[in-house]
């Protein structure tokens, strides 16, 4: 099991870290508890940035690094949170292409109808 | 019914991307003139890391890497990597297990950001073969 204060993996019997000391608190591991399972949007946030046009994907790759700089320190909680900022920097950047894209579509078929109108 | 529920996600994705797939084959992004331009570049006339990308795509589906590589040489970077991720997705899928993240040192996550960055500026030059080609 991972001691929750300092991320070191001990042995599952024993109840204190072998590494901090601290108190192992022998809680069911779930799913997502797992370093592995934490996931960083990683892929997303690069198909963001190449795809919506908006440097609003870079902002996700820093999270995506920074998910990956506390799993290796072994700071889970501070990983899910970063987690969750990539995500929600992924989707805004996705929102964002999207609106703009369909702004401007409708711009240019505005300014299209218009050039129609104007015409003789 | 969490399985179920997961098999069709699985489907519906791979129905989309198939979709996507046959419609950027069948047309190609550089003939369309009523597709958007690109926001950033509407905006600020500048090109960004993602410039060129679909086009690009178009070509990588009919075998042009070469194309594919002049219009966005990071998308032909980052293909073994789309299809590595892709095969961990599918195997989770298909095997029934979790999908794990893979487990990537973050110094390479930042050197990746780093390259971006590096190739957004550059692709703002005249340098070969960094910059954009605009439609003929």
């Amino acid at each position: 099991m991972f001691c929750t204060k300092c991320g070191t993996e001990n042995q599952d019997n024993s109840w204190k870290c072998m590494k901090c000391g601290g108190v192992l608190q022998h809680v069911p591991v779930s799913g997502t508890e797992k370093e592995g399972n934490i996931p960083n949007y990683l892929v997303q946030s690069i198909l963001c940035t190449l795809c919506c046009c908006v440097p609003f994907g870079i902002v996700a790759i820093i999270f995506a690094a920074q998910v990956n700089s506390k799993l290796a320190s072994g700071d889970i909680e501070a990983a899910k949170g970063y987690s969750r900022k990539a995500r929600m920097w992924c989707w805004i950047s996705f929102a964002l292409g999207l609106l703009s894209g369909i702004i401007y579509l409708a711009i240019q078929l505005f300014s299209a109808a218009q050039g129609n109108r104007a015409a003789p | 019914m969490v399985k179920s529920v997961k098999y069709i996600k699985f489907i519906a994705f791979f129905a989309l991307a198939g979709l996507a797939a046959a419609l950027l084959f069948l047309f190609d992004p550089a003939q369309i003139r009523a597709l958007p331009l690109c926001p950033f570049r509407a905006l600020t006339g500048l090109d960004c890391p993602g410039c060129g990308a679909l086009r690009a795509s178009h070509q990588i589906l009919h075998g042009n890497l070469a194309a594919a590589f002049r219009l966005n040489p990071l998308v032909i970077l980052f293909l073994p990597f789309l299809g590595y991720y892709l095969f961990r997705y599918c195997f989770a899928a298909l095997s029934g297990k979790p999908y794990t993240e893979a487990v990537v040192r973050p110094v390479f996550i930042w050197m990746l950001l780093a390259v971006i960055i590096l190739f957004w500026a550059l692709r703002n030059t005249p340098l070969y073969p960094f910059f954009c080609p605009v439609n003929p």
